[in-house]
Order: structure tokens, then sequence, then C-alpha cells
């Protein structure tokens, strides 16, 4: 019997459970999944239903501003604007989703592993990121893609490998920090009295309780990746035309934003709401794991 | 004095940072792709004119002695020549640094009242309906890509309210006047862009502070609202934003590259996207090392600043 | 209670905190009042609301808190319905705040004469010189150096004992009638604490100033406070005279509360049981909030809210049955003497170990010279204020920190100094348990993987067989079986305290090391633990090294005593013998410190202030805080090892002689209050 009296074990069905789970959620966090949601939905399904293709021309008047047939007008080369959007959206979430998760795997590996280990290894490594991160991430992403020649440049690739080029320092340094930290509770001590294997530390103690930081680090990431297509894109060097990536199209109408403006907004409110509802999500997702998050990505 | 052996410690980790950058970007833009010269010119290019570049950039030579080549350049000021034009890098850089420059500090004179008035606004008024009015504001603006604020503020003061003009084409002919007219939308861009991060901070670090022990001492002692505000909590949340401060002037330096291409203003960033575009090598290595540069500078400042506001490292 | 208008009163008082979405109470109908003068004490466990009702006291307004219901009182103006102007004016000047930790409660980027100068102007005290003056004196009340070198300082270049007087002196500087000091000595030293104490005592005999006095430790409030009002899960419980609720307390709670006060005097029978269980908010009866845990609850206590009654003149309690309910006596505490194999070689052999900490120029010896043996089964305490080096000692026992100097041995075999090199089972004989128990559980690890573990690391056992050890293990700790598939952020600090000395007991060690396992827990849980330690010493006989400043715990548990200072031992000896004249002068000073139900002390004894043990210098490390120091011979000399009865021996220039007559002789330090 235990002198610290228990509290009993809630006897609930698993339905019950994860609506009062949801209940608690944060409000952020739900406004954020159902924006979130929505892309998705879009991305997902859109290809099947949007009204033209996405480099269909003649669809109507070009310039000829919103209607009901067009609510973002029809741009230049007389293209729907609105099916662009659509047809951009899964390219935008996965070119993203992938340079991000691509960035996290390489980061976390190593951030982990140098904060861990300490020594010359996390000394060198971490004078290299530090360097990385010196260059402003938009100037490192264009002279990685000037590297890369002309053959590649417009390869949905190319952007992917630098988004994760990017992004694998900053998460690094947040991992190393998390691991650093988390290898100083007592229970990692307890560990290492117990003699355990750098290994076995860091699959039980470090990699569980590091989670959260990494998660929240992705969202956090994953929330600012369609900026960077965005602006590669606006900048030229991301993909190419005809490509419906949201970036290029607001690079293309911006010449039309006195004739029209709603064909830069409507590309321009689907890039905004999409990083709206993932930073959302982001700030409910660290609240619910108990941590706090600068949104930004500086 | 354990303050000096820190600030040198902290100079000579940024030396090495910036000679780790250097060679990151002698490596990307010279030696991994390749032959620099065939890439220049394309692929098309007769064997002559490619024989002649590799002379004339010295690629004939392996890479760690052009390596050294370069850096020695760099360390003496001498940029090279830019291939597009044949004039001297440095040449070309200065004027645009100059645009940049003063774009920079009108960024940021904007920059200091647009962070610290909503973040007080938000502190004292914590999760009352103007706290959280101005939360969402931060959010969706903090969600906005620049290219795209710009945009928009570019329709706003030009079309809708014509007040200022849609390029800003300045040189060194154009009047004060002109200047000022030509850079309040782009460095109204940068300053929104870097605010909405700093007041978010601020914002948390003010509520951070004012929950404090010494701020509710400094209440129960009976000194009023505005002085326990402005002399103890305001103080003590401006040093972490400092950090924040030196990061977005790091942001200030990849920000003008989309800002300034937005609005046509002749500065670095466009300078860079232009001589990306025409592949003039000695031009990006020499701007992506001033960039370098400024942000390893500017956290070295804020890390130094750090240190003489905080009493506690200032006396140890 | 006279019949005299309070100074202050409260009044029904309901404070409420913004959790989650709603309000949750945190101070439920609370009434009291303090005359002019008095010293009123508010004692409770954490989270009963006492330093809620303190902040209230200065009408502190939060945007995550409000008060519901009733009102504070002060001098017939009411503080709660009051403007911020008109509060600004009221506290600093007539109302005063000593908060619980002054290294957070100092502004850290200003000067602390600025600081003080600030209090003083804001209440129109300002004119240059006359400022001036009052900063001086009040400076020199609480016994600081006036002096403007001492004003420019910033307050991390302070102790924390002075930090605290300087709190002081900025509440006395307007010459407030009334004092809130919300558990103004928790983060000290008991040294300091005795000194902080003391100043207090005296400052209320010379300026008369009210008190109103917050803290969990009822055993220091008798020292100075002549009323003591109770507190539980935010309701008043019971208020009476200080000797009244130490001779007879009415209320259920208040009996186990004193009951669970580690008595640093003589084991006698106790009057009653300590408190058993903990404090859960969330499930609380409507009707008295003490049913679940007390020993006399009915069915009506549970439904039928208890209000704060009077039962005479001088005290009120809120128990309906309180003149039927007799202190049930506690058991007789466990016989502690365990008949120990007699073994040749001792469990763990330390000796002439020196610990150096920081770069070569400045660093200092954490541990200098330090040798002692455990035996078998015996529990060996390791006593001294922070900075002594004892946790530094356990970590180099431990492996964590290499000793640059001396040898560890266990049962007779030398142990490498880092853990990495000693053997599977050197690791598996010696286990650490640390002080928090927040942080030393995995908190993504259930807590049957938590103990299961060593089983699998030491004993490569398989899941079935781990997994009964594991029920044994919590069984010993008296967790139930349900435990085991729980989060550690499922369990109150003193379940988590119980699971790592489950996971430390499950590797059959030779020896714990025990590193402040208690301070971090409230009293009730403390007592709760330390009876499970004292059961576990008689079961299984592991040698423990047992390191605490507190040393009443110590006198519960310990077999024999280490007293450290500043990283050198003082004195060395059986328990008794330890506690008992001839006193090493440091043991003396501590012993002395510690507030003992119901006696006040005279004054202090003399202390030389605070300063820091004189390391690696020619004399005594104490030299220079010591009492009784002799003379020169003290900083220039070592002091000789002295051997008094039972095998004490202690290092000290005077004789035992001397020693054995300054212990006894100015025995006038203690005086019973008359009852």
């Amino acid at each position: 019997m235990s002198l610290d009296h228990a509290a009993t074990p809630s006897h609930q069905s698993a339905l019950s459970r994860y609506r009062l789970l949801w209940s608690q959620t944060p409000q952020s966090f739900r406004i954020g999944l159902v924006i979130l949601l929505a892309h998705l939905i879009v991305a997902v399904t859109g290809p099947f239903w949007a009204p033209y293709g996405f480099s269909q021309m003649g669809t109507g008047i070009p310039l000829s501003g919103a209607s009901w047939g067009h609510p973002f007008g029809v741009d230049q080369l007389g293209r729907d604007v609105f099916s662009r959007v659509v047809h951009g959206s899964h390219i935008v979430i996965l070119l993203s989703l992938s340079g991000t998760a691509l960035g996290l795997v390489v980061g976390a590996v190593l951030g982990l592993l140098s904060g861990y280990l300490g020594g010359w290894f996390d000394n060198l490594l971490q004078r290299f990121l530090e360097a990385l991160i010196s260059i402003p991430f938009l100037v490192l992403a264009l002279i990685a893609i000037a590297s890369a020649g002309p053959e590649l440049s417009g390869n949905p690739i190319l952007v992917v490998l630098v988004v994760a080029l990017v992004y694998a320092p900053r998460i690094a340094r947040m991992a190393r920090a998390a691991a650093m930290d988390i290898a100083t509770r007592d229970y990692v001590t307890v560990a290492r009295l117990r003699g355990e294997s750098a290994w076995s530390v860091m699959r039980r103690e470090l990699l569980p309780n590091a989670t959260g930081v990494l998660l929240v680090e992705f969202a956090l990431r994953a929330g600012y990746a369609p900026v960077l297509v965005g602006s590669l894109g606006f900048l030229g060097f991301g993909l190419r035309p005809p490509t419906p990536e949201w970036g290029l199209m607001i690079s293309e109408n911006r010449a039309l934003i006195i004739i029209t403006p709603i064909t830069v907004l409507g590309p321009g409110l689907a890039l905004a709401s999409l990083v709206v509802g993932l930073n959302l999500f982001t700030e409910g997702l660290a609240r619910i794991l108990g941590r706090t998050v600068r949104l930004g990505a500086q | 004095m354990p303050i000096l052996r820190l600030v040198a410690g902290r100079i000579l980790l940024s030396i090495v940072t910036l000679l780790i950058v250097s060679l990151i970007i002698f490596g990307v833009l010279e030696v991994l792709p390749g032959d620099v010269a065939s890439r220049i010119l394309g692929r098309d290019a007769t064997p002559e004119a490619l024989g002649q570049l590799r002379d004339r950039l010295g690629l004939n030579d392996p890479a760690p002695v052009r390596y050294l080549h370069w850096l020695g350049g760099l360390l003496s000021g001498d940029f090279g020549q830019s291939l597009v034009s044949s004039r001297p890098v440095t040449e070309i850089l200065a004027p645009r640094i100059y645009n940049t420059v003063l774009l920079s500090a009108y960024a940021f004179l904007l920059y200091l009242p647009l962070t610290i008035l909503p973040a007080l606004v938000q502190a004292i008024r914590r999760d009352r309906p103007v706290d959280h009015g101005l939360s969402i504001v931060t959010l969706v603006l903090l969600s906005m890509p620049d290219f795209l604020l710009a945009t928009i503020l570019l329709f706003t003061f030009v079309v809708l309210v014509p007040i200022l003009p849609a390029i800003s084409l300045v040189d060194h002919s154009s009047s004060a006047m002109d200047y000022l007219r030509a850079m309040t939308l782009p460095a109204l861009t940068l300053a929104i862009v870097m605010a909405v991060y700093a007041v978010r901070m601020l914002r948390d670090n003010l509520i951070e502070v004012l929950d404090s022990d010494y701020v509710r001492m400094a209440e129960l002692k009976g000194l009023s609202a505005s002085r326990v505000l402005l002399r103890h909590a305001l103080p003590n949340a401006l040093v972490p934003t400092l950090n924040v401060t030196a990061l977005n002037l790091a942001y200030l330096v990849g920000g003008v590259v989309v800002v300034e291409k937005v609005f046509s203003y002749p500065g670095f960033g466009s300078l860079l996207v232009d001589s990306l575009q025409l592949r003039d090598l000695p031009v990006i290595e020499a701007t992506v090392m001033i960039a370098a540069l400024v942000y390893v500078g500017a956290n070295l400042i804020a890390d130094i600043a750090a240190v003489l506001l905080n009493p506690r490292l200032r006396t140890a | 209670m006279t019949g005299a208008t309070p100074l202050l009163e409260v009044r029904d008082l309901t404070v409420a905190y913004r959790q989650g979405g709603g309000w949750a109470c945190a101070v439920d109908q609370v009434s009291f009042s303090v005359q002019a003068g008095e010293v009123f004490g508010l004692v409770g466990e954490s989270g009963c609301g006492k330093s809620t009702v303190s902040l209230q006291l200065l009408g502190y307004r939060h945007p995550s808190t409000k008060v519901q219901q009733g009102d504070v009182i002060f001098k017939g103006r009411s503080l709660v319905g009051m403007s911020r102007p008109e509060l600004d004016a009221l506290r600093g000047d007539r109302i005063a705040f000593v908060p619980q930790n002054p290294t957070t409660a100092l502004n850290p980027g200003i000067r602390i004469g600025d600081q003080l100068v600030e209090t003083t102007a804001a209440h129109g005290r300002a004119e240059r010189a006359q400022g001036a003056a009052v900063i001086t004196e009040v400076l020199k009340l609480v016994g600081l150096p006036a002096d403007p070198a001492f004003q420019r300082r910033y307050p991390h270049q302070l102790s924390g004992g002075q930090q605290q007087r300087v709190c002081i002196a900025m509440a006395l500087a307007c010459d407030p009638d009334l004092l809130v000091l919300d558990e103004p000595t928790t983060g000290l030293d008991v040294t300091t604490q005795e000194q902080i104490v003391g100043l207090l005592a005296d400052l209320r005999r010379r300026i008369g100033v009210a008190m109103l006095y917050v803290t969990h430790d009822l055993a220091l409030l008798s020292q100075i406070a002549d009323c003591i009002g109770v507190m539980y899960a935010g309701r008043m419980v019971e208020i009476a005279p200080t000797h009244e609720i130490f001779q007879r307390p009415r209320h259920p709670y208040t009996q186990g509360l004193i009951a669970s006060i580690p008595l640093i005097e003589e084991q006698s029978a106790r009057k009653s049981r300590p408190l058993r269980g903990l404090l859960r908010r969330r499930d609380l009866p409507t009707g008295c909030p003490f049913t679940p845990r007390c020993d006399y609850a009915q069915a009506r206590c549970a439904a039928e809210r208890q209000e704060l009654k009077a039962i005479d003149d001088s005290r009120a309690v809120a128990c309906w049955r309180w003149r039927e309910i007799a202190p049930i006596p506690a058991e007789p505490p466990a016989a502690l003497a365990v008949t120990r194999p007699a073994v040749a070689v001792p469990a763990l052999s330390v000796d002439r170990v020196d610990v150096l900490y920081g770069a070569k120029g400045r660093g200092f010896r954490a541990v200098n010279g330090v040798s002692f043996d455990i035996e078998e089964g015996e529990v060996f305490a390791l006593v001294g204020e922070s900075g002594s080096g004892k946790s530094t000692l356990a970590r180099a026992i431990s492996g964590l920190v290499a000793p640059d100097g001396g040898a560890i041995k266990l049962r007779g075999e030398a142990l490498a100094p880092a853990v990495g090199d000693r053997s599977r089972d050197q690791r598996r004989l010696i286990q650490y348990i640390f002080q928090n128990p927040d942080a030393s559980l995995n908190p993504r690890a259930r807590i049957g993987e938590t103990i299961a573990r060593p089983l699998v690391h030491f004993f490569g056992m398989d899941g079935r067989r781990a997994r009964t050890m594991v029920a044994d293990a919590l069984h010993d700790v008296r967790l139930d079986l349900s435990y085991q598939e729980r989060y550690p952020d499922q369990l109150s600090g003193g379940e988590r305290q119980r699971v790592a000395i489950a996971r430390a007991l499950v590797a059959k060690p030779a020896l714990l090391l025990c590193d402040e396992i208690l301070s971090a827990l409230d009293v009730s849980v403390q007592a709760s633990i330390l009876a499970l330690l004292q059961q576990l010493k008689s079961e299984h006989g592991i040698a423990m090294l047992f390191i605490s400043h507190d040393l009443a715990v110590v006198r519960m548990l310990a077999d024999r005593v280490c007293v450290l200072y500043g990283g050198e031992v003082m004195e060395i000896g059986p328990r008794e013998a330890v506690f008992a004249p001839p006193y090493h002068p440091y043991t003396y000073s501590l012993l002395h410190a510690v507030p003992v139900p119901l006696r006040r002390p005279d004054k202090p004894i003399q202390s030389r202030g605070l300063a820091e043990p004189k390391r690696g210098g020619a004399g005594c490390v104490y030299a220079g805080r010591c009492p009784w120091q002799l003379g020169e011979i003290c900083e220039t000399e070592r002091p000789p090892w002295r051997e008094a009865h039972a095998g004490t021996r202690l290092r000290c220039h005077h004789t035992l002689e001397d020693l054995n007559a300054r212990a006894v002789s100015p025995s006038a330090r203690n005086k019973e209050i008359a009852v």
C-alpha cells in the first residue's frame, strides 16, 4: 500500500478521452490544424477538380480581374490564376515538407551526436555549422543553386536539397543544445553511473526526451519553407515557368498589379494562409509539449 | 581581466568562422562545379575562349593555390576584377554598399519604435483584446513572405494612395529628398519584417520580467506603475532582445536581396542577384563574404554588449 | 484577542488564480487579524495559499489572480478597493514586504544603494541629505556596512544572507507599521537563518513593528511569533497563541504537522502521529479539505463545511469534533540499533581525498584531505552548509568527478577515479540517489522500465524475472503495483523519490549515496520518506552515506556523523557523541542555529560575520568565522586532532576541557518559554 494516496485511474472510453484531449488543446493549435487540413485537401484533390489546367491558355479575357468564373482573375497569357494556385498547392507543400524533413534528419543526427559526444568532433562540426549559419540563408540558397549549374536549375530535387542545406545547420544547433541540456539531467547521470554505452544513453534517454524539441523545430522550419521556396521562385532561381509555384506566379504577375491586383493577391493569400496555418499549428504544438517557440525562421 | 579574455576569445572564434566561410564559398563556387570556365561561358564556348578565360582566372593553378591567392587578395582589400565589366570589384561594390547602408539605417530607425511600442502595449494589456489583436497582426505579418509584403505595400502606396514612387532608382546625382522618397517603401518593408519578429520576443520577455520577483518587489515597495515598467522591467527585457536585433541585422543582409529587387533599389542585394544571373564570380564571392562578415560582426557586437550590460559579467 | 482595533484585519478573503480556461480557488474565506506590534505567523505546506494571502496584505494585483470575495482592512481602510496610486502611497511606506528569495527579488541591474534610495524617494523622503542619512541608518540597523562602497555594489556581489538583510533594510526604510515576510529564510543556510531570525526578533524589540511571518517551518515560527494561523488547502484551520498551538493543538492537521517536525532533541515518544498522505487539490471533498488525510474523519466531515469557530477568547479552530479528538500516540520509533555482522573490512573507506575545482591559478580545494570509513550496514551522515564540499565528496565516491589525491576503497578494493574505469560490479555496488526527484527519473520512461533497467543492465535479466523483482522493489518502497505503468509526471515528489530509492535498491548495492534526498520535499512527505529509510535500514542493512544540512534528520537516522566545513572534516564520531559536548565550535553553531519548538534563543551566538572559509591557508579553515576563536594561533597554525569520548575526533586549538566548559556554561542560550 502506498502512503501517498494515488489518484484512481480514469475509466473512460477511448472516444471520450480523445474528445477531452481535443478540448484541452490550445485554440491556436485547433485553428492551425483546420487551416492545414484545408490546404492538404486542396493539395491532394485539387488537380481533379480545378476548373482549368495549370498551363491552359485562353480560359478568359487576359487581365480581366476577379469574377465568378475566375476568382483570382486571368493572367497575361489568358491562364486562370485560381486553377494555377490549386494546381500549385501540392508542389509547394511537397517541396517544403520533404526539404524540411531531409534537413531534420541530417540536422538531428549531427546535432544530437555532437551534443552528447562533445570533444573535437563537436568542436569541428560546430565551427563548420556556425560558418554555414553566418551566410544569410537566402544568400546560401542562391549560391548553392548557382554552383549546381544550369543543367540542374529549375529541378525540384535541387530545391529540396537547398531547403535541407539551409535548415540542417540550424536544426543541428537546436538538437545539440537539447542534447547537452538533457545530458546534464540526473537520470542521464544515473545511466552514466550504471556504465551504459553512449548508444544506449542516446536511444533510451536523449532521443525520447528530445522528440518534443525536434517536433517543434520541424513544424517551425516547415512553416517557413514555403516562403523560402517562394522567394527562390520569385527571384527566378527556383522552379521554372510554367510551373504554378506560388512565388513564381507572384513574380510573373507583379507587373500587372496596377491592372489586376487579384492575380498577385490570390497566390499571395494562398501562400500566407498556409504559413499562418503552419505557424499557429507550431505555436499550439509547442504549448502542448510544454515548450516555448520563437516563430520566424531567422 | 576575465572580461578582456572573454572578448578576445569571441573575436578569435569569429575570425575562425569567417575563414571557414571563405573556404565554403570558394569551395562551392570554384571547386565543386568542376570546370568554372565552361560553366561561365556556357556549353558552346570555343576552346580558345575557354583557354583565355582560364588564364585570366588563373584556373590552371591547383585549387589550394588559387584559394590562398584569393584569400590574400581579400585580406589586402583586393577583391579582383568583375568578369563582366572588367572593373575592379571594389569600385562596383562601393556605391552599392553605400546605398544599402543608408537603407538599412533608415529601416533600423523605423524598426525601433515599431518594436518597442506594440510590445509595451501588449505586455501592459496582457490577455486583453488589444494583446490578442496585436498577436494576430504580428502572426499574419510574420507569415507573409517579404516579397509579398513589399508588393502589397507597393500596391497600397503607389496605386491606391499614390504618394511614393514605384521604382526606387537613385544614383549619386539624386537629392536627399529623392533618396528619402525612394527608400521609404523598401525601408518600411524591412522594418516591418524585422519588427514583427522582435515584437513577439520582446512581449514575451517583458511579461516574463513583469512576473519576476524583482518587479513584484519594486511594485510592493510602492513605486508607480510607470517607474516599475520603465526602470525595472524594460531594461532587463531589452537585453535578450539584443540578440534578436543582431539576428535582425543579419536578416537585413539577406532581406535586402529580395526587397531591393522588388523596388529596383540599386543596393548590395540587387547586385548579388544580378551578378548571380551573370555568373560574375568575383563579385558574388565578395558580396557573400561581406554578408557573412556583417552577420558575424553583428553577433559579436551583441555578445559583447550583453556582457557589458550584465553587471554580473561586467564586474566578475 | 484584545478588544482594541486591530492594525490589520483580513475578512473572508477568497482569492482565485487563472487555471486553463477558468479560475481555481487558492484562498478560501480566510479571516484573521494582526494587532499593532504583534508577530502573526502563517504556516502550512506548499500550495496551501499562505503566500497568496501575504501578497494580498499589500494589495498585490496580477492579471492571473483575483480577489473574489472578502476584504483586507489596514488601519480602517480597505486595500481591495484601493486605486493604484493610493496603494503605491501605502505599500513600502506603511506596509513593507520581505520576499522569499532575495537573489531574484533584487533587480540584478541596479546598485543596491540606488534600490534603497528609490524606495525612500517614492515615499517623499527624497531630500538628498536626509534620504542618505536614513539609508545609512537602516543599513546599520540590519547589521550591514553603510559605506558608499558597499552601496555601490550590485546584488550578485553580496551573499544570500546580506541580500536578505538589504531587503529587510529596504522594508524598514520608511519605518512601516507592518512587515510582511514571505518565507524570508527558506533559501538560506541554517546559521544564516538563525542570524536573520535573531535580527527580526531584535528589530521587533527595538522598533515594535508588527509582522506577518509566512513559513512552512513551524519550529522556526515558535521562536518569533506571538500567534499562529495554520492553513490547509486554502483554508484557515486553526488560530491560536504560539505556546497553545504547541501544547494543545486542536485541529488534527496541526497535530500532524507538529508531529512531523524532525526533532533534534531526544527522540522521546511523540504526542501524536506524523501526517500521512499528501494534499491533492483536484479531489478535495466539499466539506473539510483535510478529510482524506484525517485519522478522525467521519462521513459528516467530507460533506459539511467546517467554519473557523472561536473556542475561547484567544483561539479558533475549524473542526466540529475538536472536543472529542485526543492525539493518537505515535508508534515508538523503530529500534535503530541493528546488529551488524562484525566484518573487518569497511564497506567504504575514504583516505585523504582531495578534490580541486576550477582552473589552476584561481581554483580552490572543494575537498581537502578528508578521511573516514563506513562500516557495512552503517548510516554515515555528512553535514555542513552549502559549499562545505559534501556533495563533491559524494560525486568523487561515485566516480563522477575524479579526486585529485587520496584513495577510495570499496570493500577493501581500490576504486578507479573515473566511473568509466570501474568494473560493472563496482558500479553496481555504489548507487546514487539525487536531491531533486523531478530530474532523476526519465520523464519518457514508465516507472516499471526505470526500475527494471538496472536489473537488465547488471544482471542480464529477462523481462519476466525483472517484472517480479520490480514488484518486490515497489513493495519495498511502499508503492503499489499500479505504479509500474505510470510516468513520472503522474507522481508526486515523494513518490518519485520512492521510485528513485527502488531503482537504487534493485541493484543490490553495498552503499547508497543519499545526496540531500529529503530537502526538496514538504515536511509531511519528508517524515514518511524518513520512516521508509529507517525501515530499509533495519530490513536491508545497506550502508548509506547520508548527506544533509538538516541536523534533526541526521539525528533521527545516522549511526555516525561527520561535520564538514570548507572541504575539511571538523568533527567525526558516533551520533550521540557528536550531538553532545564537547562540541567543535562549528558543530556548536550549527546545532545552536536549528530552531527547536518553543525554545527561544536569547540571542544568536556571537558570530564573526559570514566570512568565506579560509581554504588552503596556514591556519584553521573556520578561523575568521569561529565564535570561540582563540587568537592568532587559529589563523597561523593548523589545529590538532583531539580524541574525545566514544571515538569522536575533532580538530580545534581549544582543549577538550575548554570546549566542554564553553558548551555548558553559557547554556542560558536557550530557555524554556514559561507555559
